[in-house]
């Protein structure tokens, strides 16, 4: 597995944001839902090492993030977008790509060739020369998922990576993420119930900073089959179906 | 977006930097193309230019002078500059939310942090040369004496990334938009502050990159020309910036999340060696002592190599008394000849007088507190054939025009060369002696009508011939006070 979490917990003060999660992922797509503060982006930083967990166990791509070694090795290896994205307006395209590829540690030789592929990956080539500060939201959420992919990860994070993108972007995008799943295992945290149904192997709902439900997309549709949860899709009743459920 | 199945996905990169330097190296490149301070570098040139140059240039071409003045004066220029564009990019990631970002990836903080800095301070220094090559530039085309003088602008230097540092670690430690213009002022005024603080030779405070000699007399036009421009102040400042950059640096790798064990251990050896380094600077700072040529000497560092006197060939005038000066001071030979010629025109082959005018070097020594005192060394007339050695005004750490200088050297210096001839001072002197004095200076400071003013004026109109051939038979006499008015032709 390239994600094994045990019993993760995360408190912000008195303020328990996640609780006690236990999650496996291997390699594939997976969303992972929730409502609003259900504790999907800090699950994510933890994935993504930026702050560790007040308690639990975790294992990325088969080492201990909590050692600093293991945790450099891992940081190699992993891709992410943070929900909110920063930027230095001053940087091109290319170079804000090539900025992550160096800090990830790529060598040198292959740095030039890795940016360039990532940027077209995104589909960004147009644009490889142009300022960030001159660029839509939705471009810059590609230079996102760009800088993410640079340098080929394992692991692959993204935190409502589809915010800001129109619905050909969006479509483009999830053909994007069935890519590189093939090869990596990818979360994906959304709000977005189509990004799932139409991208994801596996899926997670979270709700108050537990996983209460974890499986395929089909099984959450079985989930919302024959109630009367609100949605205007197969999905999206099995969404609320659960959420009802966690609720009651 | 163009999803792309059917673009070929290249082969997964080498996981390890077999080539750290190059990523380094790149990385570098990247923060330079995009470093705040290459936008500031304009603002700083123009700034150098009326602050630094302009008033260096009014000065005459003396490395001495214009070395020190830089020193000086561009670091008012140059370090509020730098410590703001520093704290600018040190508190970048945090301005621009980049920082759930930047925390993920493997490079350790400290070492991004440390390739901003770089390219923070790389383009402050290539200001900094650049200015100081176009100073010293014109100034060796003005024919200045000698050589460039590099401490004063290697310690000008060494102040960028020490500052860079400061600037960069408050950014980093304290983001806000508001850190760059705070600590930009606050630099420049601690730096300006720190000067006030200075007591006499032995002040710690001279550890101040500000500092280019005794702090009270500045860039005088008297040191290092005759001796040597001594390092040991210039050395205990680059030990102290070294270490203070060094701490600075440090302290940014300390905060968990900077590295991991082996980071946070060198950092944690190069902040406790930079603090080490600072405070001996200053502790050796304070031990200095105003040498006898004007430089601050500091015991443990001195080499009395530097002590001896640099050889040099006079320049003189055509003058009837050769006037002859160092070649340093060569642009100020026209306007000397032309005011003292006439005196020296009457004193020419009298008994006593000087075979020549030599320029002394000023002797040095400090009083209470800040003071400094300036004079010459040993007795004015000396050797055979005898020699007046005199100091001349701008030796004085007295600053004049062309005109004031010539005024000077009319009603001072001359006087001086007369008194050695006919004897009398300012304070004693007979009534003949300064009837004489006033007739051959052409002075009119006697009362007028007085006897002393009325022998003067019959002394003046006598014909230069006979006033000269009086004088070569009486004036022993008259140095010895033993003549009175009505004595006088």
């Amino acid at each position: 597995m390239n994600v094994a979490t045990t019993d993760l917990t995360r408190r912000f003060g008195r303020n328990v944001a996640v609780a006690g999660v236990t999650l496996d992922a291997g390699p594939g797509v997976f969303g992972l839902l929730g409502p609003n503060g259900a504790g999907k982006t800090s699950l994510l930083r933890m994935l993504a090492t930026v702050i560790p967990p007040s308690s639990g166990r975790i294992r990325l791509l088969g080492r201990d993030p909590g050692v600093y070694g293991q945790r450099r090795q891992i940081r190699r290896r992993l891709g992410y977008v943070p929900q909110n994205l920063g930027f230095y307006p001053g940087f091109t395209v290319v170079e804000f790509v090539e900025y992550f590829a160096l800090l990830k540690e790529l060598p040198a030789a292959e740095v030039h060739r890795a940016v360039a592929v990532a940027v077209e990956r995104v589909g960004l080539g147009d644009k490889a020369t142009a300022k960030l500060r001159t660029l839509s939201g939705g471009m810059l959420r590609r230079v996102g998922i760009a800088q993410a992919i640079v340098n080929e990860p394992e692991l692959l994070l993204l935190d409502e990576p589809t915010a800001g993108l129109d619905p050909a972007q969006r479509v483009a995008f999830r053909a994007l993420l069935r890519d590189l799943g093939q090869q990596a295992t990818v979360i994906v945290s959304t709000h977005l119930v189509e990004d799932v149904g139409a991208a994801c192997t596996q899926v997670a709902l979270m709700d108050q900073g537990k996983i209460v439900f974890h499986g395929t997309p089909d099984e959450l549709v079985a989930r919302g089959a024959g109630t009367t949860a609100a949605g205007d899709a197969p999905l999206e009743r099995g969404y609320s179906a659960v959420l009802a459920e966690a609720g009651s | 977006m163009t999803a792309t199945p059917a673009m070929p996905v290249p082969t997964r990169p080498g996981r390890t930097a077999r080539v750290p330097l190059a990523a380094a190296g790149r990385l570098l490149r990247l923060e330079l193309r995009r470093n705040v301070m290459l936008w500031l570098l304009p603002i700083v040139a123009a700034l150098f230019w009326l602050v630094t140059y302009r008033p260096a240039m009014a000065y005459p071409p003396l490395w001495n002078v214009r070395a020190m003045t830089m020193q000086t004066s561009a670091s008012a220029v140059f370090v509020p500059t730098v410590v703001g564009a520093a704290a600018w990019l040190g508190s970048r990631e945090a301005r621009h939310g980049m920082t759930d970002l930047l925390s993920g990836v493997s490079r350790p903080r400290w070492v991004r942090q440390l390739a901003t800095w770089a390219a923070t301070t790389c383009w402050a220094l290539v200001a900094y040369l650049g200015c100081v090559a176009a100073l010293y530039a014109v100034t060796a085309q003005q024919g200045a004496w000698g050589g460039p003088l590099w401490w004063p602008a290697a310690v000008g230097a060494a102040s960028l990334p020490a500052f860079s540092a400061l600037g960069f670690a408050a950014g980093a430690l304290r983001p806000s938009r508001f850190t760059a213009p705070l600590v930009a002022v606050a630099a420049f005024l601690a730096l300006e502050l720190t000067a006030q603080f200075i007591q006499g030779d032995d002040s710690p405070w001279q550890v101040s990159p500000l500092v280019a000699g005794p702090w009270e007399i500045g860039a005088d036009h008297g040191v290092a020309t005759f001796y040597r421009y001594l390092p040991d102040l210039p050395i205990v400042q680059l030990m102290f910036l070294a270490g203070l950059t060094a701490a600075l640096l440090g302290v940014l790798g300390l905060p968990a999340g900077s590295g991991g064990r082996w980071v946070r251990r060198f950092t944690a050896g190069l902040t406790t060696a930079g603090v080490l380094a600072a405070v001996t600077a200053t502790a050796l700072a304070g031990t200095g002592r105003l040498d006898p040529h004007g430089m601050i000497a500091i015991p443990a560092l001195h080499n009395p190599a530097n002590d001896r006197p640099v050889p040099y060939t006079p320049v003189c005038g055509d003058t009837p008394i050769p006037v002859c000066l160092h070649p340093a001071y060569a642009s100020y030979l026209p306007t000397l000849t032309a005011a003292l010629e006439p005196v020296l025109g009457e004193l020419a082959g009298l008994p006593g007088a000087p075979a020549r005018i030599d320029q002394a070097a000023a002797t040095y020594r400090q009083e209470s507190g800040n003071g400094v005192s300036i004079s010459s060394a040993g007795p004015a007339m000396r050797g055979t054939p005898p020699t007046l050695h005199l100091l001349l005004p701008f030796q004085l750490a007295r600053s004049a025009t062309t005109d004031e200088l010539t005024s000077e050297l009319r009603t001072n210096t001359a006087r001086e060369i007369l008194n050695s001839v006919i004897g009398g001072d300012r304070r004693r002197t007979t009534d003949a002696q300064q009837a004489v004095a006033a007739a051959i200076l052409k002075t009119s400071t006697l009362p007028p009508g007085s006897p002393t003013a009325n022998a003067a004026q019959r002394f003046a109109a006598l014909p230069p011939a006979t006033r000269h051939a009086w004088l070569t038979r009486h004036v022993a006499a008259l140095r010895a006070g033993q003549l009175t008015l009505a004595e006088l032709p």
